[in-house]
């Protein structure tokens, strides 16, 4: 089993860098340069009529299980721009149904953004990294984005004609009541989003993505018309050491996943892309600060 | 995919990981011949482990009636079809395990269902295999027939639901084999309630995460058996641990139950999950129906139930089921009674093999009463 595992990570480091080989044509992405210093949120701002959109083909998870053949989302247009403290990515495709609502059989939509922890160096697999290359994975959950809109579900609101005479929480301490709260109870960050839509986490290859104790992504999804548009923003330099440290004028790697939860994606049953390069634009002569976390 | 030994089909079969067997095994032992379908056991559970919100629909313990209830809607019978018409005879079981039988780019052949298919707990509550013609009797087996399947997870050697998730967040303990799903590593993509062919993961949709019975574990650790045995009202199950396969320890309830004398029988050993809770098959019901359910040992097991009077030590160690509140790790027959000793083999509890008979005659002399048979 671990030599197979082995062999595949040795296969998807190659398909990586092979995505980086001179010789290719690869389409790059520019993240322009914008004014000011306030993180870079919404998808609809006039700044992104700027930035050169480049569309990224994704393909099928078919490489480790369990998979989803079928997944439906095979072209990610991309648009990058950074501001003198944030990075940020603006993400649009088609969905034809917009998944925020979660329940056993009805998965969310989600996006996410991956760049190497270590940006000078050697790319890390795009597949979610390798052990020894570290990934820092941005995704943000249209979930969390109705968490934030709309407020978090409810048994009432999942399931409009539920009924339960009495709840745990109406009759203990709050203390005494955390025991039936599951994994609210142990702040499991997938259960609720805090302040951000987007998920701050890293990863060294498969099962290893782990939400970071502190966040710096920052976000916004809008669905419309059967598509939707998100941002997903990071700090170029932050106190985060397992984020990347970006400076104008770098060259880098980014990578992207996408889930149609109308179509059942979820977890490695989803659309990705390999490595993309990234470039850091150098117009502009604004000088950035490092970016502490985000409170929640 | 490793090869692991699973004694319940009698051959090595293919599993993600590598066979490692715990100390010992949670088990438990439910005498389906005794079971009415109170769902004490089934309260027990709920108000013990879920009354919280987004637990309202799940029963870590349920009882259905088979052959038409089912929690959730179908479980068994979708899985067995998509599994397809095997060779079901023994002992070395020749068809496919669910993990033999995974699709490409699937771990094990599963299904997720539907959030409606848990709309009705109790379908098929009490309903009979068919109806009855004019002019028919009794025959055992009954041509018409039901029973009471009380389900919790089966803590199975080889778990489906640990083999299905790919971020490692469901484990099995190795000091007593529970398997238990870690709510702050789960990320609720539901691949364990697809893997798990008896359908004992349950998804919250208000933490978002999965949650599965967790063997009252806080329980076990001091040495008392799970709520759902000790509320049995019935004194159908005997919960505690299961020793080696190839080694049973004759002395330990469990092992005498289940390796020895091969009365109690794994539920759809076919799936290859080598499930570690343990049915004493109904007697009235076609033998060709358990078979399916239960697997090749179903008619010695009902052979050896029909002739429990005559056997001593059989008789003692159901005797003990319900017995007390503690686990019995050891018992012997004493004359007339069983007796239960724990980890240490201090007695437990001591119960007569035959209730004394005693008979009231009608007329009560003292009172000048006649007495009639309900009081």
């Amino acid at each position: 089993m671990k030599r197979r595992l082995l062999s595949v990570v040795t296969g998807a480091l190659a398909l990586g860098l092979a995505a980086l080989s001179p010789g290719q044509q690869v389409a790059e992405i520019v993240a322009i340069t914008v004014p000011g210093t306030n993180p870079i949120v919404d998808p609809s701002a006039p700044l992104w009529r700027d930035a050169r959109p480049v569309d990224v083909t994704l393909l099928p998870q078919t490489i480790v299980v369990p998979q989803k053949p079928d997944a439906a989302v095979r072209q990610l247009q991309v648009r990058a721009a950074h501001n003198a403290q944030w990075l940020a990515f603006r993400l649009e495709w088609a969905d034809p149904t917009e998944s925020n609502h979660i329940v056993l059989d009805n998965f969310g939509d989600q996006v996410a953004v991956e760049l190497p922890v270590d940006p000078h160096g050697p790319a890390p697999s795009p597949m979610m990294g390798n052990p020894g290359g570290r990934v820092n994975i941005m995704q943000w959950r249209a979930a969390f984005q109705r968490d934030i809109d709309r407020g978090p579900p409810t048994v009432q609101s999942l399931y409009p004609n539920a009924w339960a005479d009495v709840y745990p929480d109406q009759v203990l301490s709050v203390s005494d009541a955390r025991a039936y709260t599951g994994a609210l109870g142990v702040e499991n960050p997938i259960s609720r989003a805090a302040a951000s839509p987007v998920l701050d986490q890293m990863a060294e290859g498969w099962g290893t993505m782990t939400v970071k104790p502190e966040q710096y992504a920052v976000g916004r999804g809008v669905w419309k018309d059967g598509r939707w548009a998100v941002v997903i923003a990071r700090p170029l330099v932050s106190d985060d050491l397992n984020g990347p440290r970006l400076a104008r004028g770098d060259r880098t790697v980014v990578a992207f996943a996408v889930w149609e939860g109308g179509n059942g994606e979820v977890g490695s049953r989803k659309s990705w892309s390999t490595w993309v390069p990234l470039v850091i634009g150098s117009g502009g002569a604004q000088k950035g600060e490092s970016v502490k976390r985000q409170q929640p | 995919m490793a090869k692991v030994y699973n004694w319940q089909i009698g051959r090595e079969m293919d599993y993600p990981f590598e066979g490692h067997r715990p100390q010992k095994q949670f088990a438990m032992v439910f005498d389906t011949n005794k079971c009415i379908a109170c769902q004490t056991c089934t309260v027990a559970c709920k108000t013990t482990w879920t009354p919280g919100r987004g637990q309202e629909y799940m029963y870590w313990n349920n009882v259905e009636t088979k052959p038409y209830g089912y929690y959730p809607l179908g479980w068994d019978v979708r899985i067995l079809e998509a599994l397809g018409v095997q060779d079901m005879t023994g002992p070395v079981y020749q068809g496919k395990t669910l993990f033999d039988a995974a699709p490409t780019g699937e771990v094990i052949l599963g299904y997720l269902p539907e959030d409606i298919d848990y709309a009705h707990p109790n379908i098929g509550e009490d309903d009979c295999a068919g109806t009855m013609p004019q002019g028919a009797h009794l025959q055992l087996p009954h041509m018409q027939w039901m029973f009471y399947l009380p389900r919790i997870c089966n803590h199975c050697t080889y778990p489906a639901c640990l083999a299905a998730c790919p971020r490692q967040s469901i484990y099995k303990r190795p000091e007593d084999g529970i398997v238990l799903l870690d709510q702050s590593r789960c990320r609720g993509y539901r691949e364990c309630v697809r893997g798990c062919p008896y359908k004992k993961t349950y998804f919250n949709a208000v933490t978002r995460v999965s949650e599965k019975c967790i063997g009252c574990y806080p329980a076990i650790e001091q040495g008392r058996q799970t709520q759902c045995t000790i509320a049995c009202i019935g004194k159908i199950r005997l919960q505690g641990f299961l020793g080696k396969h190839d080694a049973p320890d004759e002395d330990n309830p469990l092992d005498y139950l289940v390796f020895v004398r091969k009365l109690a029988l794994p539920l759809y050993p076919q799936f290859g999950l080598e499930p570690n809770t343990y049915y004493i098959p109904p007697v009235h019901v076609p033998p060709e129906f358990l078979r399916q359910m239960f697997g090749w040992g179903v008619d010695a097991a009902i052979a050896l139930y029909r002739k429990l009077h005559e056997d001593k030590k059989l008789l003692a160690a159901l005797t003990l089921f319900g017995s007390t509140p503690q686990i019995i790790h050891y018992f012997r027959v004493d004359g007339d009674y069983a007796v239960g000793y724990d980890a240490t083999e201090k007695e437990l509890v001591r119960v007569p093999l035959h209730e004394p008979v005693v008979i009231r005659e009608a007329y009560d002399r003292a009172h000048d009463a006649y007495r009639t048979n309900i009081t």
